[in-house]
């Protein structure tokens, strides 16, 4: 066992420890079976954290303050590589450093707008009275801010801000977040699982027993006992597949995992789809594009924001900028057809040395994957899925508790809820923070007061299941059904045309018949790779399959709230709707059918109000 | 217009190169194009990914021999530059090989702990009110702030091809110096000896790791300023001497050129090598004679005469 577990050297915090379990047959690193029983371990993680974005890594080292407790984040990645890494443009809070006439009420106030009153209003005054404290402790952390001249970090004004308060690193904010959370991680020896997709987190009468992972170097699929688990596997905006900024990564399994647990999916049908994704591929050009100064054209060289924005122009909310883009283009004012029409975002206002020093990244998608030189020509854009309010509900924003003991959950996977309807740009890196230490903390307090309940029989009984269930599924022929992928792109199909930005009853309920034909289909899907070592071909597989149950919640969750609010706009309900859907959607999921229920949005001090910018 | 990739697969124990035919669309990557034949044509093959717009670092991989981020490289640009239509496929070199293009991470974060890598702020900052740093010295490491650890740059060391154990990966040195140039760093010296150490002086400054980095960072040049910190530090005054006795022994074996895998593609690598004069001092006194003790390099002429070159030089 020894030898086994040493070859999988980035666990070998848990291999030290003698706590990662395994049943049934086991395969060597070359993926063959070693008919070896496996002796169980004897240490057991206190927080065993799922995800390594900027709430995993943040949560990680708030519990690992704690010296006594055994901590460990899993990621299906390498630590580095998230959603998280990829965040452009910067993470609000409050300091007045650049614009001194910035309060916290003005943040509060800005994010609940921004949200469309459906944020619950306590848990975004704990966040904005937070954020700001987020971005010195970074600056302490080592975190590369660019600088104003007193040697303050500056900070930018956003989409839907009213003042400047996003902190950033060039165009890179989140990479640079990631990467000093890292080497925090790195100083304080925090054990990462990396390469390890959690399967399951498993929970039997009543008690948390630990993850099921599989270890996508050796395939090994193995029982990890926990006392809590803390998820935080980011959003699911793959539901959109190509028509989404997110990464390959964000599928939603950690709200899966979530809902088997009895844990709902709050919100479902809030995604927001960003403004600015490259017509020609769903990447996104950052929001901090309109932040410093790029307009927005359609095919007559007509501003149109001011159609739809008069004040705030092209700096109005994500939401009401995309519609405005979908508009237009429904409109026929936009340029070219089908899935890549778009419109114009025009930088040559800008100066060429602010676009190279402020928006390379801009500068340099534009230009590999539409050909454009961005401070010659305009490059066509439109809207992008792009980030997931909705998620598993958090019951306690000061400990990042969900409704299920022991099991804790934060940042994009999670509904705090901040963001409501829609979320404000910047918003979500200051969330991660803010929310990874409340739940790391959270759970590190939790995990102080009980003792592991699980046991180690029950673990190994639910790794044979997934042993037996990949080799059932990765041995199927190709005769026997449609491939993984076929199944994802027609699941695309029906979400960006029928539960896009738009949508309208009738779509929605033929969207929902044609998820439950696609689940037929993926049951007896084919995978096509039979081997034990690094099978992304599985991977994908239960990706796909994740994907299909989200998706199956955000329909569901958009054919019941009919009215328009924020990132859900009903075609047939145009209104927003204060009398009957102030109201937070939880959406529970029972032996594969989905029930919803409501619970009311909490108001403190701002009164919902119509929505204008 | 078409493209036939050859890759190289490697699967639980074996090892093969595949050839996959594909038409090559407007604006394909070599991401799309290796995602195209695993949902198209054959789904064993494997590869990762993540974020697709070159900042995660997740797809670097090796074509025609140069790593190169398979999500920001275009097919058209690569079969113009090779003037091809048929391209090779590898995972990273330096790394050990999981399976097909996917590379073993691990041993690498062991190496980056060795330069202590977080920042140490200075006593006057606090975790409250933050550091402060004047934009002119935010300069002075912000491109180092910019790596994506996509393990480009080690793919063509080769200092790391001839003997990885007592040298780092070129990322690792760009991440010292960004921490030794940052200002509000309370002891640049900690790092600096870290990263001697961990064997700075032993870089065959041939710049591979400058020319494959696709993030622009110049880690060869990173390497330079750590080495030139040293001095401004006084890290150790005999290091110099230290140094070139270290490259002479890594250039003694790579007496046996073949063997090692060390190519001299260019002069400039032994040269650069062979710059350091401690190292004419001792082979002069006969303690350092590597062409002597390993005549079997076909390569040797060449090497003796960039070191007749190198001799004269030193005078
Ligand atoms: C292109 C882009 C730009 C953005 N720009 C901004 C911005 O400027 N400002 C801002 O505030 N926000 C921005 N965001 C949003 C922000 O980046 C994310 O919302 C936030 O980083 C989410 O962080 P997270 O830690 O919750 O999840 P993520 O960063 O998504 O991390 C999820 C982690 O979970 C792991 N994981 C997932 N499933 C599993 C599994 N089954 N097993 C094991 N591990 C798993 C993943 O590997 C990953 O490590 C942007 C997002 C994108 C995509
Ligand atoms: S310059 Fe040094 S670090 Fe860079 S590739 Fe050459 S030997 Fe390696
Ligand atoms: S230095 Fe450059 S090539 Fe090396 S890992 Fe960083 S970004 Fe990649
Ligand atoms: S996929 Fe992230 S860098 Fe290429």
């Amino acid at each position: 066992m020894g030898k086994r577990i040493s070859r999988r050297s980035f666990i070998k915090g848990a291999a030290a420890a003698g706590v990662v379990l395994a049943a049934g047959s086991y395969f060597t690193w070359n993926g063959k079976n070693i008919p070896e029983a496996v002796k169980q371990g004897d240490a057991i993680y206190d927080v065993l954290i799922i995800g390594s974005g900027g709430a995993g890594m943040r949560a990680a080292l708030a519990a690992a303050a704690n010296k006594d407790l055994k901590v460990a984040v899993m990621t299906k990645l390498i630590p580095t590589r998230s959603a998280s890494t990829m965040a452009q443009g910067g993470m609000n809070g409050v300091t007045g450093v650049t614009d001194p006439a910035d309060t916290v009420e003005s943040h509060a106030f800005d994010t609940i707008k921004g949200g469309d009153y459906l944020s619950d209003q306590d848990a975004v005054e704990f966040f904005a009275e937070r954020a700001g404290k987020n971005i010195y402790e970074m600056d302490f952390m080592g975190y590369p801010y660019n600088r104003q001249s007193d040697g303050s970090f500056h900070q930018r004004k956003m989409g839907g801000s009213s003042h400047a308060r996003a902190a950033y690193f060039e165009d890179r904010a989140g990479h640079a977040m990631v990467h000093t959370l890292f080497e925090q991680c790195l100083k304080n020896d925090i054990d990462f699982i990396s390469e390890c997709q959690m399967l399951e987190i498993c929970r039997e009468e009543g008690k948390l027993q630990g993850v099921i992972a599989m270890d996508m170097r050796s395939g090994n699929i193995m029982g990890i006992p926990a006392k809590t688990v803390l998820i935080a596997t980011g959003g699911y905006g793959r539901a959109y597949w190509i028509r989404t900024s997110n990464p390959y990564s964000s599928t939603g399994d950690g709200i899966v995992a979530g809902m088997k647990l009895g844990i709902p999916f709050k919100d479902p049908e809030m995604v927001q789809f960003h403004p600015t994704g490259l017509a020609a591929n769903g990447v996104l050009l950052s929001e901090s594009s309109r932040a410093e100064g790029a307009l927005l054209v359609n095919k007559n060289g007509e501003r149109f924001m001011a159609k739809y924005a008069p004040a705030k122009m092209e700096l109005a909310t994500r939401d009401i900028v995309a519609q405005a883009i979908a508009t237009e283009i429904e409109q026929g004012r936009g340029i070219g057809e089908g899935i890549h029409a778009g419109v114009y975002m025009d930088f040559t206002k800008i100066p060429p040395s602010r676009i190279q020093e402020r928006l390379g990244q801009v500068y340099d998608l534009s230009r590999r994957f539409a050909g454009v030189d961005i401070t010659k020509e305009p490059v066509l854009i439109s809207p992008t899925c792009h980030y997931s309010m909705g998620g598993l509900e958090m019951t306690d924003f000061h400990t990042g508790a969900t409704r299920i003991p022991a099991v804790f959950t934060a940042g994009e996977c999670s509904c705090v809820s901040i963001h409501g309807a829609n979320r404000l740009g910047a918003n979500s890196l200051s969330e991660v923070l803010v929310f990874g230490h409340v739940a790391g903390d959270g759970a590190a307090a939790y995990a102080k007061e009980h003792a592991y309940e699980g046991s180690q029989d029950v673990l190994s009984g639910a790794c044979s299941k997934w042993m037996d269930h990949f080799d059932s599924v990765t041995s199927r022929t190709r005769i026997e059904g449609r491939t993984v992928p076929e199944i994802r792109d027609a699941m695309v199909d029906t979400m960006w045309f029928k539960v896009g930005v738009f949508r309208e009853e009738g779509q929605l309920q033929q969207a929902s018949q044609e998820l439950r034909a696609l689940e037929q289909d993926y049951a007896h899907c084919y995978v096509g790779d039979s081997s034990h070592v690094y099978n992304t071909a599985f991977e994908q597989y239960v990706e796909v399959g994740n994907l299909l149950q989200i998706s199956h919640a955000i329909v569901q969750g958009a054919i019941a709230r009919k009215e328009s609010r924020g990132g859900h706009s009903r075609r047939d309900y145009p209104k927003r709707d204060d009398v009957h859907f102030l109201k937070h959607t939880l959406i529970f999921q029972e032996n594969g059918k989905y029930r919803t229920e409501y619970k009311n949005v909490v108001l403190t001090k701002y009164p919902p109000k119509e929505r204008k910018y | 217009m078409d493209v036939t990739l050859e890759i190289h697969r490697f699967v639980e124990d074996r090892k093969w190169i595949q050839k996959y035919t594909l038409t090559v669309k407007t604006g394909m990557t070599v991401l799309e194009a290796l995602t195209e034949i695993k949902e198209k044509q054959d789904p064993t093959l494997s590869f990762t990914c993540s974020c697709r717009s070159s900042i995660c670092g997740a797809c670097a991989v090796r074509v025609n021999g140069n790593a190169e981020l398979a999500c920001e490289m275009l097919v058209d640009k690569l079969m113009k530059r090779y003037d091809t239509n048929t391209l090779t496929v590898e995972p990273l070199g330096n790394f050990r090989v999981i399976r097909d293009l996917i590379v073993d991470w691990d041993p690498k974060y062991a190496r980056i702990k060795k330069i202590k890598p977080a920042l140490q702020p200075k006593a006057e900052f606090t975790a409250e009110t933050g550091c402060k740093q004047s934009p002119e010295d935010f300069d002075k490491y912000k491109k180092y702030a910019g790596c994506i650890l996509c393990g480009s740059c080690v793919s063509e060391c080769n200092k790391n091809t001839l003997d990885q154990k007592d040298f780092l990966d070129p990322f690792v040195f760009v991440k010292a110096e960004k921490l030794v140039a940052d200002s509000r760093e309370r002891s640049p010296e900690e790092h600096l000896k870290a990263v001697v150490d961990a064997g700075l002086w032993r870089c065959f400054n041939c710049q591979e790791c400058t020319a494959k980095c696709p993030k622009d960072l110049d880690p060869a040049g990173a390497i330079e300023k750590l080495k030139a910190a040293t001095f401004k530090y006084k890290i150790e005054e005999t290091v110099g001497a230290k140094h070139a006795k270290a490259i002479y022994e890594d250039i003694e074996e790579s007496g046996t050129l073949d063997e090692s895998k060390l190519n001299i593609k260019s002069e400039g690598l032994l040269m650069s090598a062979l710059r350091a004069p401690m190292a004419f001092r001792l082979m002069k006194v006969g303690k350092l004679n590597p062409m002597d003790k390993h005549p079997v390099n076909p390569e040797i002429s060449t090497i003796q005469k960039i070191v007749k070159t190198a001799e004269k030089e030193e005078e």
